[in-house]
Protein backbone atom coordinates (compact mmCIF):
# COMPACT_ATOMS: atom_id res chain seq x y z
CA UNK A 1 0.00 0.00 0.00
CA UNK A 2 2.34 2.46 0.93
CA UNK A 3 4.89 1.48 -1.97
CA UNK A 4 1.31 1.69 -4.35
CA UNK A 5 1.04 5.28 -3.11
CA UNK A 6 4.89 6.19 -3.34
CA UNK A 7 4.54 5.39 -7.25
CA UNK A 8 1.35 7.46 -7.44
CA UNK A 9 3.04 10.10 -5.98
CA UNK A 10 6.27 9.96 -8.37
CA UNK A 11 3.83 9.62 -11.37
CA UNK A 12 1.73 12.49 -10.02
CA UNK A 13 4.85 14.85 -9.54
CA UNK A 14 6.41 13.57 -13.55
CA UNK A 15 3.27 14.59 -15.28
CA UNK A 16 3.03 18.12 -13.00
CA UNK A 17 6.70 18.49 -14.35
CA UNK A 18 5.42 18.16 -17.85
CA UNK A 19 2.57 20.40 -17.63
CA UNK A 20 5.24 22.89 -16.06
CA UNK A 21 7.49 22.47 -19.24
CA UNK A 22 5.36 22.24 -22.38
CA UNK A 23 2.67 24.39 -22.11
CA UNK A 24 4.35 28.03 -22.51
CA UNK A 25 5.36 26.25 -26.22
CA UNK A 26 1.76 25.35 -26.91
CA UNK A 27 0.75 28.67 -26.14
CA UNK A 28 3.25 30.21 -28.22
CA UNK A 29 1.13 32.80 -30.89
CA UNK A 30 1.91 31.97 -34.13
CA UNK A 31 1.65 34.48 -37.22
CA UNK A 32 1.59 34.61 -40.93
CA UNK A 33 4.27 37.00 -42.81
CA UNK A 34 3.91 37.88 -46.46
CA UNK A 35 6.34 36.33 -49.25
CA UNK A 36 9.29 38.81 -50.26
CA UNK A 37 10.10 37.05 -53.27
CA UNK A 38 9.41 38.84 -56.25
CA UNK A 39 8.38 37.08 -59.55
CA UNK A 40 10.36 34.91 -61.66
CA UNK A 41 9.81 35.35 -65.62
CA UNK A 42 8.22 32.61 -67.76
CA UNK A 43 10.82 30.64 -69.53
CA UNK A 44 10.85 30.25 -73.35
CA UNK A 45 12.51 27.19 -74.29
CA UNK A 46 15.29 27.47 -77.31
CA UNK A 47 15.21 24.87 -79.23
CA UNK A 48 18.77 23.85 -79.90
CA UNK A 49 20.42 23.76 -83.22
CA UNK A 50 20.54 19.94 -85.50
CA UNK A 51 24.25 18.87 -84.78
CA UNK A 52 26.79 17.83 -87.36
CA UNK A 53 27.06 14.04 -88.72
CA UNK A 54 30.98 14.86 -88.97
CA UNK A 55 32.89 17.89 -88.77
CA UNK A 56 35.21 16.69 -91.48
CA UNK A 57 35.36 19.29 -94.49
CA UNK A 58 33.45 22.26 -92.16
CA UNK A 59 34.49 25.20 -91.08
CA UNK A 60 34.42 25.67 -87.25
CA UNK A 61 35.07 28.87 -85.27
CA UNK A 62 36.68 29.49 -82.18
CA UNK A 63 35.30 32.77 -80.42
CA UNK A 64 37.31 34.19 -78.14
CA UNK A 65 34.79 36.18 -75.57
CA UNK A 66 37.89 38.72 -74.57
CA UNK A 67 37.86 38.25 -71.06
CA UNK A 68 41.43 39.64 -69.94
CA UNK A 69 44.56 37.68 -70.35
CA UNK A 70 42.54 34.44 -71.93
CA UNK A 71 43.73 35.20 -75.24
CA UNK A 72 46.23 31.99 -75.20
CA UNK A 73 43.73 29.35 -74.46
CA UNK A 74 42.12 30.29 -77.40
CA UNK A 75 45.14 30.16 -79.45
CA UNK A 76 46.14 26.60 -77.70
CA UNK A 77 43.03 25.37 -78.54
CA UNK A 78 43.07 26.04 -82.13
CA UNK A 79 46.54 25.07 -82.52
CA UNK A 80 45.34 21.58 -81.05
CA UNK A 81 42.23 21.03 -82.83
CA UNK A 82 43.90 21.57 -86.09
CA UNK A 83 46.66 19.23 -85.08
CA UNK A 84 44.55 16.23 -84.08
CA UNK A 85 41.49 17.13 -86.87
CA UNK A 86 43.47 18.75 -89.77
CA UNK A 87 40.34 17.55 -91.91
CA UNK A 88 38.43 20.66 -89.83
CA UNK A 89 38.95 24.26 -90.71
CA UNK A 90 38.99 26.16 -87.26
CA UNK A 91 38.77 29.76 -87.77
CA UNK A 92 40.13 31.82 -84.54
CA UNK A 93 38.32 35.27 -84.18
CA UNK A 94 37.97 38.04 -80.96
CA UNK A 95 34.49 38.95 -80.74
CA UNK A 96 33.43 42.60 -80.48
CA UNK A 97 34.35 44.71 -77.40
CA UNK A 98 34.28 42.97 -73.98
CA UNK A 99 32.90 39.92 -73.27
CA UNK A 100 29.46 41.65 -72.09
CA UNK A 101 29.08 42.87 -75.75
CA UNK A 102 27.14 41.07 -78.17
CA UNK A 103 28.36 41.27 -81.69
CA UNK A 104 25.69 40.65 -84.62
CA UNK A 105 27.95 40.91 -87.52
CA UNK A 106 30.37 37.53 -86.37
CA UNK A 107 27.51 35.87 -86.03
CA UNK A 108 26.12 36.59 -89.04
CA UNK A 109 29.52 35.86 -90.29
CA UNK A 110 29.38 32.16 -88.72
CA UNK A 111 25.61 31.90 -89.63
CA UNK A 112 27.20 32.40 -93.26
CA UNK A 113 30.54 30.99 -93.72
CA UNK A 114 30.81 28.20 -90.37
CA UNK A 115 28.97 25.37 -89.59
CA UNK A 116 29.84 25.43 -86.14
CA UNK A 117 30.95 27.60 -83.12
CA UNK A 118 33.33 26.75 -80.06
CA UNK A 119 33.05 30.22 -77.63
CA UNK A 120 35.32 30.69 -74.31
CA UNK A 121 36.56 31.44 -71.86
CA UNK A 122 36.12 33.30 -68.96
CA UNK A 123 38.29 33.75 -66.35
CA UNK B 1 22.31 30.54 -77.23
CA UNK B 2 22.06 33.19 -80.28
CA UNK B 3 24.18 31.47 -82.55
CA UNK B 4 22.40 28.05 -81.65
CA UNK B 5 19.11 30.32 -83.01
CA UNK B 6 20.35 30.44 -85.85
CA UNK B 7 20.83 26.66 -86.66
CA UNK B 8 24.58 26.37 -85.88
CA UNK B 9 25.45 23.77 -83.56
CA UNK B 10 27.51 25.73 -79.92
CA UNK B 11 30.06 23.85 -77.85
CA UNK B 12 30.94 27.13 -74.98
CA UNK B 13 33.80 26.17 -72.69
CA UNK B 14 34.21 27.24 -69.36
CA UNK B 15 35.95 27.26 -66.25
CA UNK B 16 34.72 25.10 -63.56
CA UNK B 17 33.92 26.89 -60.64
CA UNK B 18 31.29 28.55 -62.65
CA UNK B 19 29.62 25.35 -63.00
CA UNK B 20 26.27 26.73 -61.57
CA UNK B 21 26.38 30.03 -62.91
CA UNK B 22 26.32 29.07 -66.08
CA UNK B 23 23.67 25.67 -66.00
CA UNK B 24 21.65 28.09 -63.67
CA UNK B 25 21.58 30.68 -66.70
CA UNK B 26 21.30 28.58 -69.07
CA UNK B 27 18.13 26.82 -67.74
CA UNK B 28 16.80 30.32 -67.28
CA UNK B 29 17.19 31.12 -70.68
CA UNK B 30 15.66 28.38 -72.05
CA UNK B 31 18.10 25.87 -72.92
CA UNK B 32 18.72 23.76 -69.83
CA UNK B 33 21.02 21.12 -71.43
CA UNK B 34 23.00 23.03 -73.14
CA UNK B 35 26.28 21.07 -73.84
CA UNK B 36 29.11 22.87 -71.92
CA UNK B 37 32.61 21.72 -71.31
CA UNK B 38 34.37 23.15 -68.35
CA UNK B 39 38.68 23.46 -68.12
CA UNK B 40 39.69 23.57 -64.76
CA UNK B 41 40.25 27.44 -63.28
CA UNK B 42 41.45 29.90 -63.74
CA UNK B 43 42.79 30.47 -67.42
CA UNK B 44 43.44 33.51 -67.10
CA UNK B 45 47.32 34.70 -67.31
CA UNK B 46 48.34 30.82 -67.88
CA UNK B 47 51.42 30.02 -70.22
CA UNK B 48 50.76 28.17 -73.70
CA UNK B 49 51.94 25.21 -71.80
CA UNK B 50 49.22 24.91 -69.13
CA UNK B 51 46.90 25.77 -71.54
CA UNK B 52 47.79 23.18 -73.85
CA UNK B 53 47.81 20.52 -70.56
CA UNK B 54 44.47 21.88 -69.68
CA UNK B 55 43.13 20.85 -73.36
CA UNK B 56 44.68 17.41 -73.21
CA UNK B 57 43.05 16.87 -70.23
CA UNK B 58 39.64 15.84 -68.69
CA UNK B 59 36.77 18.11 -68.11
CA UNK B 60 37.24 18.37 -64.02
CA UNK B 61 33.32 18.23 -63.61
CA UNK B 62 32.57 15.30 -66.32
CA UNK B 63 35.34 13.26 -66.50
CA UNK B 64 35.90 13.22 -70.09
CA UNK B 65 38.63 14.29 -72.22
CA UNK B 66 38.34 17.64 -72.59
CA UNK B 67 38.70 18.55 -76.42
CA UNK B 68 36.56 14.39 -77.65
CA UNK B 69 33.49 16.49 -75.28
CA UNK B 70 33.98 19.49 -77.37
CA UNK B 71 33.83 17.58 -80.70
CA UNK B 72 30.33 15.64 -79.51
CA UNK B 73 28.86 18.73 -77.99
CA UNK B 74 28.68 19.73 -81.74
CA UNK B 75 28.26 16.08 -83.40
CA UNK B 76 26.49 13.80 -80.55
CA UNK B 77 22.88 13.99 -82.07
CA UNK B 78 19.96 15.82 -80.02
CA UNK B 79 18.32 13.64 -77.66
CA UNK B 80 14.27 14.10 -77.20
CA UNK B 81 14.84 16.01 -73.95
CA UNK B 82 17.06 18.50 -75.48
CA UNK B 83 14.71 18.63 -78.48
CA UNK B 84 11.76 20.10 -76.49
CA UNK B 85 10.18 23.27 -77.38
CA UNK B 86 7.20 25.68 -75.42
CA UNK B 87 8.03 26.87 -71.95
CA UNK B 88 9.25 25.84 -68.68
CA UNK B 89 6.81 26.96 -65.76
CA UNK B 90 7.98 27.88 -62.73
CA UNK B 91 5.25 27.99 -60.20
CA UNK B 92 4.85 31.75 -58.51
CA UNK B 93 5.58 31.89 -54.67
CA UNK B 94 3.19 31.43 -52.50
CA UNK B 95 1.39 34.93 -50.83
CA UNK B 96 2.14 34.30 -47.31
CA UNK B 97 4.65 32.17 -45.35
CA UNK B 98 3.46 30.47 -42.04
CA UNK B 99 1.42 30.47 -39.99
CA UNK B 100 4.35 29.71 -37.41
CA UNK B 101 6.24 31.35 -34.49
CA UNK B 102 7.79 34.47 -34.65
CA UNK B 103 11.29 32.44 -33.91
CA UNK B 104 10.67 29.55 -36.78
CA UNK B 105 9.61 32.18 -39.13
CA UNK B 106 13.42 34.21 -38.60
CA UNK B 107 14.73 30.65 -39.34
CA UNK B 108 12.68 29.96 -42.14
CA UNK B 109 13.51 33.74 -43.89
CA UNK B 110 17.24 33.03 -43.44
CA UNK B 111 17.45 29.48 -44.59
CA UNK B 112 15.16 30.69 -47.39
CA UNK B 113 18.03 33.08 -48.40
CA UNK B 114 15.56 36.17 -47.73
CA UNK B 115 17.59 38.02 -45.81
CA UNK B 116 21.12 39.37 -45.58
CA UNK B 117 22.12 37.51 -42.71
CA UNK B 118 20.26 39.43 -40.13
CA UNK B 119 17.19 39.28 -38.28
CA UNK B 120 14.78 40.81 -40.02
CA UNK B 121 11.29 42.74 -39.03
CA UNK B 122 9.23 40.20 -39.92
CA UNK B 123 6.77 41.29 -42.68
CA UNK B 124 3.44 40.98 -41.29
CA UNK B 125 0.24 41.73 -43.21
CA UNK B 126 -0.20 44.36 -40.53
CA UNK B 127 3.42 45.68 -40.76
CA UNK B 128 2.87 45.88 -44.60
CA UNK B 129 -0.60 47.56 -44.60
CA UNK B 130 1.55 49.97 -42.59
CA UNK B 131 4.34 50.61 -44.79
CA UNK B 132 1.91 51.01 -48.00
CA UNK B 133 0.79 54.17 -46.21
CA UNK B 134 4.09 55.75 -46.79
CA UNK B 135 3.09 55.82 -50.45
CA UNK B 136 -0.23 57.37 -52.53
CA UNK B 137 0.98 54.75 -55.42
CA UNK B 138 -1.35 51.10 -55.80
CA UNK B 139 0.11 48.24 -53.71
CA UNK B 140 -0.24 46.49 -57.10
CA UNK B 141 1.19 49.12 -59.23
CA UNK B 142 4.10 47.79 -61.26
CA UNK B 143 7.50 49.07 -60.24
CA UNK B 144 10.11 48.14 -62.07
CA UNK B 145 12.32 45.14 -63.64
CA UNK B 146 15.83 44.30 -61.98
CA UNK B 147 18.64 41.87 -63.00
CA UNK B 148 21.52 41.19 -61.49
CA UNK B 149 24.24 42.14 -64.15
CA UNK B 150 22.84 42.30 -68.51
CA UNK B 151 22.79 38.48 -69.16
CA UNK B 152 20.61 37.36 -66.55
CA UNK B 153 16.88 37.31 -66.13
CA UNK B 154 14.97 40.80 -65.14
CA UNK B 155 12.47 40.27 -62.04
CA UNK B 156 9.25 42.33 -61.99
CA UNK B 157 8.27 43.47 -58.80
CA UNK B 158 5.20 45.48 -57.23
CA UNK B 159 4.88 48.27 -54.45
CA UNK B 160 3.64 46.14 -52.33
CA UNK B 161 6.81 43.38 -52.86
CA UNK B 162 9.21 46.70 -52.26
CA UNK B 163 6.87 47.64 -49.45
CA UNK B 164 7.80 43.89 -47.97
CA UNK B 165 11.26 44.39 -48.21
CA UNK B 166 11.09 47.64 -46.73
CA UNK B 167 9.48 46.36 -43.65
CA UNK B 168 12.34 43.35 -43.59
CA UNK B 169 15.13 45.96 -43.56
CA UNK B 170 13.22 47.74 -40.47
CA UNK B 171 12.12 50.90 -42.94
CA UNK B 172 9.56 53.37 -41.51
CA UNK B 173 6.76 54.12 -43.83
CA UNK B 174 8.32 57.70 -43.92
CA UNK B 175 11.13 56.54 -45.89
CA UNK B 176 9.20 54.47 -48.52
CA UNK B 177 9.25 56.91 -51.30
CA UNK B 178 12.48 57.12 -50.85
CA UNK B 179 12.72 53.10 -50.91
CA UNK B 180 10.34 53.10 -53.81
CA UNK B 181 12.81 55.93 -56.02
CA UNK B 182 15.64 53.81 -55.23
CA UNK B 183 13.79 50.90 -56.49
CA UNK B 184 12.40 52.37 -59.09
CA UNK B 185 15.57 52.74 -61.37
CA UNK B 186 15.66 48.81 -61.86
CA UNK B 187 19.19 49.21 -60.97
CA UNK B 188 20.87 46.16 -58.46
CA UNK B 189 22.75 47.09 -55.22
CA UNK B 190 24.08 43.58 -55.36
CA UNK B 191 25.61 43.19 -59.21
CA UNK B 192 27.39 39.98 -59.92
CA UNK B 193 30.93 39.89 -60.68
CA UNK B 194 34.02 38.23 -59.76
CA UNK B 195 35.14 41.88 -59.25
CA UNK B 196 33.12 42.72 -55.90
CA UNK B 197 31.13 45.28 -57.03
CA UNK B 198 29.44 47.93 -54.52
CA UNK B 199 26.75 50.49 -54.67
CA UNK B 200 26.27 54.28 -53.07
CA UNK B 201 22.90 55.85 -52.80
CA UNK B 202 22.70 59.61 -51.88
CA UNK B 203 19.96 61.82 -50.78
CA UNK B 204 19.22 65.35 -51.80
CA UNK B 205 16.47 67.95 -51.14
CA UNK B 206 13.73 68.48 -48.32
CA UNK B 207 13.05 64.28 -47.44
CA UNK B 208 16.46 64.31 -46.55
CA UNK B 209 15.48 66.56 -43.37
CA UNK B 210 11.88 65.14 -43.40
CA UNK B 211 12.59 61.86 -42.42
CA UNK B 212 15.93 62.97 -40.36
CA UNK B 213 18.61 61.20 -42.25
CA UNK B 214 22.14 62.47 -41.59
CA UNK B 215 24.47 64.69 -43.73
CA UNK B 216 26.09 65.51 -40.86
CA UNK B 217 28.97 64.13 -37.88
CA UNK B 218 29.11 60.24 -39.00
CA UNK B 219 26.96 60.13 -41.86
CA UNK B 220 28.31 56.74 -43.59
CA UNK B 221 28.73 55.34 -40.33
CA UNK B 222 25.87 53.50 -38.37
CA UNK B 223 23.21 55.10 -35.45
CA UNK B 224 21.22 56.77 -37.55
CA UNK B 225 17.42 55.23 -38.35
CA UNK B 226 17.07 56.25 -41.81
CA UNK B 227 20.35 55.49 -43.24
CA UNK B 228 20.63 52.27 -42.30
CA UNK B 229 17.68 51.01 -42.90
CA UNK B 230 17.18 52.40 -46.36
CA UNK B 231 20.45 51.68 -47.68
CA UNK B 232 19.82 47.74 -46.24
CA UNK B 233 16.27 48.16 -47.84
CA UNK B 234 18.14 48.31 -51.66
CA UNK B 235 19.82 45.19 -50.59
CA UNK B 236 16.93 42.67 -49.85
CA UNK B 237 15.72 44.59 -52.61
CA UNK B 238 18.05 42.90 -55.44
CA UNK B 239 18.43 39.86 -53.30
CA UNK B 240 14.44 38.98 -53.30
CA UNK B 241 13.48 40.93 -55.78
CA UNK B 242 15.91 41.42 -58.21
CA UNK B 243 17.17 37.94 -58.40
CA UNK B 244 20.60 38.60 -57.08
CA UNK B 245 22.54 37.77 -54.07
CA UNK B 246 22.66 33.76 -54.31
CA UNK B 247 26.71 33.07 -53.73
CA UNK B 248 28.13 31.10 -56.75
CA UNK B 249 25.32 32.06 -59.15
CA UNK B 250 24.18 35.70 -58.72
CA UNK B 251 26.88 36.69 -56.42
CA UNK B 252 30.00 36.18 -57.22
CA UNK B 253 32.42 38.24 -55.87
CA UNK B 254 35.47 36.44 -54.85
CA UNK B 255 36.64 38.16 -51.84
CA UNK B 256 32.39 39.84 -51.35
CA UNK B 257 31.92 43.61 -50.55
CA UNK B 258 31.31 45.01 -46.98
CA UNK B 259 29.30 47.71 -48.13
CA UNK B 260 26.89 45.70 -49.54
CA UNK B 261 24.91 45.33 -45.97
CA UNK B 262 23.80 48.94 -46.46
CA UNK B 263 24.92 50.23 -49.78
CA UNK B 264 26.98 53.42 -48.29
CA UNK B 265 23.63 55.39 -47.86
CA UNK B 266 24.26 59.44 -47.18
CA UNK B 267 22.65 62.43 -47.40
CA UNK B 268 24.47 65.59 -48.95
CA UNK B 269 24.80 68.34 -46.41
CA UNK B 270 23.56 70.85 -48.76
CA UNK B 271 23.57 73.82 -45.85
CA UNK B 272 27.33 73.43 -45.64
CA UNK B 273 27.93 73.53 -49.66
CA UNK B 274 30.34 76.42 -50.37
CA UNK B 275 28.26 79.27 -52.32
CA UNK B 276 28.07 78.54 -56.11
CA UNK B 277 28.71 75.00 -55.36
CA UNK B 278 25.03 72.89 -56.43
CA UNK B 279 24.02 69.88 -54.73
CA UNK B 280 24.10 66.53 -56.77
CA UNK B 281 21.23 66.90 -57.64
CA UNK B 282 20.91 69.63 -58.97
CA UNK B 283 23.88 69.21 -61.17
CA UNK B 284 22.11 66.65 -62.91
CA UNK B 285 18.95 68.51 -63.88
CA UNK B 286 16.71 68.63 -60.74
CA UNK B 287 15.13 71.79 -59.23
CA UNK B 288 16.58 72.12 -55.58
CA UNK B 289 13.23 71.96 -53.78
CA UNK B 290 12.59 68.48 -55.44
CA UNK B 291 13.87 65.46 -53.17
CA UNK B 292 16.26 62.98 -55.48
CA UNK B 293 17.88 59.81 -55.30
CA UNK B 294 21.22 58.50 -56.79
CA UNK B 295 23.27 55.75 -57.37
CA UNK B 296 26.89 55.13 -57.86
CA UNK B 297 28.63 51.90 -58.87
CA UNK B 298 32.01 51.58 -57.83
CA UNK B 299 34.14 49.09 -55.62
CA UNK B 300 35.68 50.54 -52.93
CA UNK B 301 36.75 53.87 -50.86
CA UNK B 302 39.70 55.58 -49.64
CA UNK B 303 39.66 57.56 -46.05
CA UNK B 304 42.08 60.70 -46.11
CA UNK B 305 42.98 63.53 -43.37
CA UNK B 306 43.43 66.98 -44.56
CA UNK B 307 47.27 67.19 -43.14
CA UNK B 308 50.18 66.73 -45.20
CA UNK B 309 50.81 66.72 -47.92
CA UNK B 310 48.71 69.70 -49.11
CA UNK B 311 46.77 70.95 -51.06
CA UNK B 312 43.92 68.71 -51.08
CA UNK B 313 43.77 68.73 -55.02
CA UNK B 314 47.33 67.87 -55.66
CA UNK B 315 46.63 64.65 -52.75
CA UNK B 316 43.16 63.83 -54.16
CA UNK B 317 45.37 63.24 -57.77
CA UNK B 318 47.87 61.08 -56.52
CA UNK B 319 44.76 59.33 -54.62
CA UNK B 320 42.53 58.92 -57.84
CA UNK B 321 45.59 56.31 -59.06
CA UNK B 322 45.36 54.32 -56.73
CA UNK B 323 42.20 52.49 -57.80
CA UNK B 324 43.19 49.81 -60.65
CA UNK B 325 39.49 47.92 -61.03
CA UNK B 326 38.10 50.92 -62.41
CA UNK B 327 40.18 51.82 -65.75
CA UNK B 328 43.46 53.41 -63.55
CA UNK B 329 44.75 49.91 -64.29
CA UNK B 330 42.35 47.84 -65.52
CA UNK B 331 42.54 48.04 -69.99
CA UNK B 332 40.96 45.36 -71.61
CA UNK B 333 42.23 45.69 -75.37
CA UNK B 334 44.42 48.22 -76.97
CA UNK B 335 42.19 50.92 -78.87
CA UNK B 336 39.28 50.47 -76.53
CA UNK B 337 40.61 53.03 -73.89
CA UNK B 338 38.86 52.67 -70.86
CA UNK B 339 38.36 55.91 -68.65
CA UNK B 340 38.99 55.78 -65.10
CA UNK B 341 36.28 56.60 -62.30
CA UNK B 342 36.56 59.03 -58.88
CA UNK B 343 34.21 59.95 -56.85
CA UNK B 344 34.62 62.52 -53.38
CA UNK B 345 33.27 62.86 -50.40
CA UNK B 346 33.76 66.23 -49.12
CA UNK B 347 33.74 66.96 -45.40
CA UNK B 348 32.44 71.03 -45.42
CA UNK B 349 36.22 71.64 -43.88
CA UNK B 350 37.74 70.49 -46.96
CA UNK B 351 35.00 71.61 -49.93
CA UNK B 352 35.53 75.29 -47.96
CA UNK B 353 39.10 75.26 -48.18
CA UNK B 354 38.98 73.99 -51.89
CA UNK B 355 36.36 77.27 -53.04
CA UNK B 356 38.69 79.49 -50.60
CA UNK B 357 41.98 79.17 -50.73
CA UNK B 358 42.41 76.92 -53.75
CA UNK B 359 39.96 79.01 -56.01
CA UNK B 360 37.28 76.02 -57.49
CA UNK B 361 34.27 78.22 -57.41
CA UNK B 362 32.17 75.14 -58.31
CA UNK B 363 32.18 71.26 -58.03
CA UNK B 364 32.72 71.27 -61.60
CA UNK B 365 35.75 73.07 -61.82
CA UNK B 366 37.42 71.10 -59.45
CA UNK B 367 36.12 68.04 -61.60
CA UNK B 368 37.86 69.45 -64.73
CA UNK B 369 40.93 70.46 -63.10
CA UNK B 370 41.58 67.07 -61.44
CA UNK B 371 40.72 65.22 -65.03
CA UNK B 372 42.95 67.69 -66.71
CA UNK B 373 45.97 66.89 -64.15
CA UNK B 374 45.97 63.34 -63.63
CA UNK B 375 48.49 61.29 -65.39
CA UNK B 376 49.89 57.65 -64.77
CA UNK B 377 53.22 57.11 -64.00
CA UNK B 378 55.10 55.36 -66.98
CA UNK B 379 55.09 52.03 -64.87
CA UNK B 380 51.61 51.92 -64.75
CA UNK B 381 50.96 52.94 -67.94
CA UNK B 382 52.86 50.32 -69.56
CA UNK B 383 52.11 47.55 -67.12
CA UNK B 384 48.28 48.62 -68.03
CA UNK B 385 48.62 48.44 -71.54
CA UNK B 386 51.07 45.79 -73.18
CA UNK B 387 49.99 46.31 -76.93
CA UNK B 388 50.69 50.11 -76.55
CA UNK B 389 53.70 48.88 -75.44
CA UNK B 390 54.41 46.69 -78.27
CA UNK B 391 53.57 49.88 -80.94
CA UNK B 392 56.34 52.19 -78.49
CA UNK B 393 58.41 49.29 -79.65
CA UNK B 394 57.50 48.99 -82.75
CA UNK B 395 57.88 53.11 -83.25
CA UNK B 396 54.50 53.95 -83.50
CA UNK B 397 53.34 57.05 -82.45
CA UNK B 398 52.97 58.86 -80.01
CA UNK B 399 53.64 55.49 -77.84
CA UNK B 400 57.34 55.51 -79.25
CA UNK B 401 57.94 59.13 -77.92
CA UNK B 402 56.11 58.32 -74.60
CA UNK B 403 58.94 55.33 -73.77
CA UNK B 404 62.00 57.67 -74.50
CA UNK B 405 60.45 60.06 -71.21
CA UNK B 406 63.04 60.48 -68.38
CA UNK B 407 62.25 57.65 -65.38
CA UNK B 408 59.90 59.16 -63.08
CA UNK B 409 58.00 60.86 -65.63
CA UNK B 410 54.11 61.04 -66.68
CA UNK B 411 52.47 59.77 -69.55
CA UNK B 412 50.26 62.87 -70.88
CA UNK B 413 47.22 60.51 -71.18
CA UNK B 414 44.60 62.01 -68.79
CA UNK B 415 43.71 59.21 -66.67
CA UNK B 416 39.58 60.64 -66.47
CA UNK B 417 39.49 61.77 -70.19
CA UNK B 418 36.08 60.36 -70.86
CA UNK B 419 33.38 64.07 -70.37
CA UNK B 420 30.51 61.45 -69.89
CA UNK B 421 32.53 60.67 -66.75
CA UNK B 422 33.07 63.19 -64.89
CA UNK B 423 34.54 63.19 -61.56
CA UNK B 424 31.32 63.69 -59.18
CA UNK B 425 32.08 65.23 -55.87
CA UNK B 426 29.53 65.47 -52.93
CA UNK B 427 30.06 67.51 -49.73
CA UNK B 428 28.96 65.61 -46.13
CA UNK B 429 30.70 65.21 -42.60
CA UNK B 430 30.41 66.80 -38.76
CA UNK B 431 33.40 69.52 -39.77
CA UNK B 432 35.25 67.80 -36.74
CA UNK B 433 38.27 67.50 -39.06
CA UNK B 434 39.00 67.82 -42.52
CA UNK B 435 38.57 64.57 -44.25
CA UNK B 436 37.54 63.40 -47.39
CA UNK B 437 36.72 59.98 -48.89
CA UNK B 438 37.92 59.42 -52.58
CA UNK B 439 36.02 56.04 -54.23
CA UNK B 440 35.86 54.54 -57.45
CA UNK B 441 32.33 55.17 -58.40
CA UNK B 442 30.67 56.04 -61.75
CA UNK B 443 27.20 57.46 -61.45
CA UNK B 444 24.57 55.13 -62.25
CA UNK B 445 21.59 57.27 -62.36
CA UNK B 446 18.85 59.32 -60.09
CA UNK B 447 15.61 59.16 -59.55
CA UNK B 448 12.64 61.32 -58.02
CA UNK B 449 11.29 60.90 -54.66
CA UNK B 450 8.51 63.03 -54.96
CA UNK B 451 6.89 60.82 -57.72
CA UNK B 452 6.21 58.01 -54.95
CA UNK B 453 5.14 59.93 -52.11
Amino acid sequence: MKKGMNYLLIGVFLVASLLVVYPSQAEEAKITALNPLGSAPLIRRVSMAPRLDTLAGKTVYIVNVMFPLTDQFLVEMQKAFAERYPQVNWVLRDKRGTYFDDDPKLWAEIKEKGNAMIMGIGH
Amino acid sequence: MTVEKLGIPTAPVITSVFEDLVKTNAYKKGMPLQRFTFVPHPIAGKPASECREYLKGNDPITGKPVMQEIIEALTKPLTEEEKKTGFIERPAPPRLVGPDTPDNLQRLFLKNAWTDGLPIVLPTEEKVAEMLKGTSQKPNKVVATMRPSPPHEAWEYTVEKVAINAVMAGAKPEYFPVILAIASTGITSLFTSTTSFARMVVVNGPVRNEINMNSGIGALGPFNHANATIGRAWTLISRNLGGGGTPGSTYLGSQGNNFNYNNLCFAEKEEELPKGWKPLHVQKGFKPEESVVSLFSGWSIIDNGGFKPYPYNEVMKHQSLAFYTSGTGNCFKSGVPDSAALTLLLDPLVAKDLKEARGFKTKEELSQWLMKNTFKSAWAYWACRPDDLQKAKDGVEPYASWLKLPEGALVPEPVFFDPKKPIEIMVLGGQTNPFWQAGDFNYVGSASVDKWK
